[in-house]
């Protein structure tokens, strides 16, 4: 005969288990898996960088767009030199 | 060799031949630091992000060039001379940048407003809906230079009323 056992789980731990099912699979860097993209980051390529602005015009955060640290640093540099240049606002404004 | 790539902002009314005069000052810089003018592009006219020296539009022009170890610097320095001291008026911004040697010379830019105007009929086009743009007769102008003065009438017309 077999005993049914019962194992003792707390609700904390259970509640954190379903949180972590309900948020999908793990953010990835769209950079690192895609080196054509990663080559075509550049401060010309405004339809790109503008994919990583808010509507605002601040900068995503990795937390949000997933980006490696490395590739986020190059992103920043590259939407401040836009920035420079005109092709992307510092702040959107009301025009 | 080094290669870089000089992207400035000029005023929106700027003609063909001061692109070209900066153009041949451009190149003839490069050419007495012994360097090579790789290409010279004109990207167009641009609605700008923020109003630069109280002007919302600007043309953009891209030039990319390749020089020796040794003359390096003393080029960036009169090119950096160009842009703040010769050419001041027109040019507002520039920005240099380093390239790879390596990589191709094929890059992506912004569409500007000459590759999609921003006027109503290309609107319409671009929509599809052209059954909304005026097809009919083109109204004639009036020919100003040409009209028959019609200030002596009146000037009839005033004396018989005077009368």
């Amino acid at each position: 005969m077999t005993k049914k056992i019962k194992l003792k789980i707390s609700a904390r731990l259970l509640k954190k288990k379903f949180r972590k099912k309900a948020a999908g699979s793990k953010k990835q860097c769209r950079f690192t898996n895609n080196p054509a993209m990663a080559a075509d980051l550049n401060y010309k390529n405004i339809d790109l960088l503008l994919k990583f602005l808010t509507e605002r015009g601040k900068i995503l955060p990795s937390r949000i767009s997933g980006n490696s640290s490395k590739y986020q640093r190059i992103l920043s540099c590259e939407i401040k030199k836009a920035r420079i240049m005109a092709l992307l606002p510092f702040c959107a404004t009301e025009y | 060799m080094f290669r870089y790539e000089v992207l400035f902002l000029t005023v929106p009314e700027i003609t063909k031949d001061e692109s070209e005069a900066i153009r041949t000052h451009f190149s003839k810089v490069i050419r007495a630091h012994k360097g090579s003018l790789i290409s010279f592009d004109r990207w167009g006219k641009y609605r700008l992000a923020y109003p630069v020296n109280h002007n919302d539009y600007g043309v953009y022009f891209l030039a990319r060039l390749e020089v020796d170890g040794e003359n390096k610097e003393a080029l960036l320095a009169s090119i950096k001379e160009i842009f703040v001291f010769k050419f001041n008026t027109l040019i507002p911004k520039h920005i240099v940048a380093r390239l790879d040697a390596t990589a191709p010379l094929e890059y992506k830019r912004p569409a500007s407003l000459e590759d999609n105007p921003q006027d109503i009929d290309s609107f319409l086009k671009r929509n599809e809906m052209e059954g909304l743009i005026k097809k009919g007769p083109v109204r004639k102008q009036p020919d100003f230079k040409n009209r028959t003065p019609e200030v002596d009438v009146v000037a009839e017309y005033d004396e018989t009323e005077a009368e």
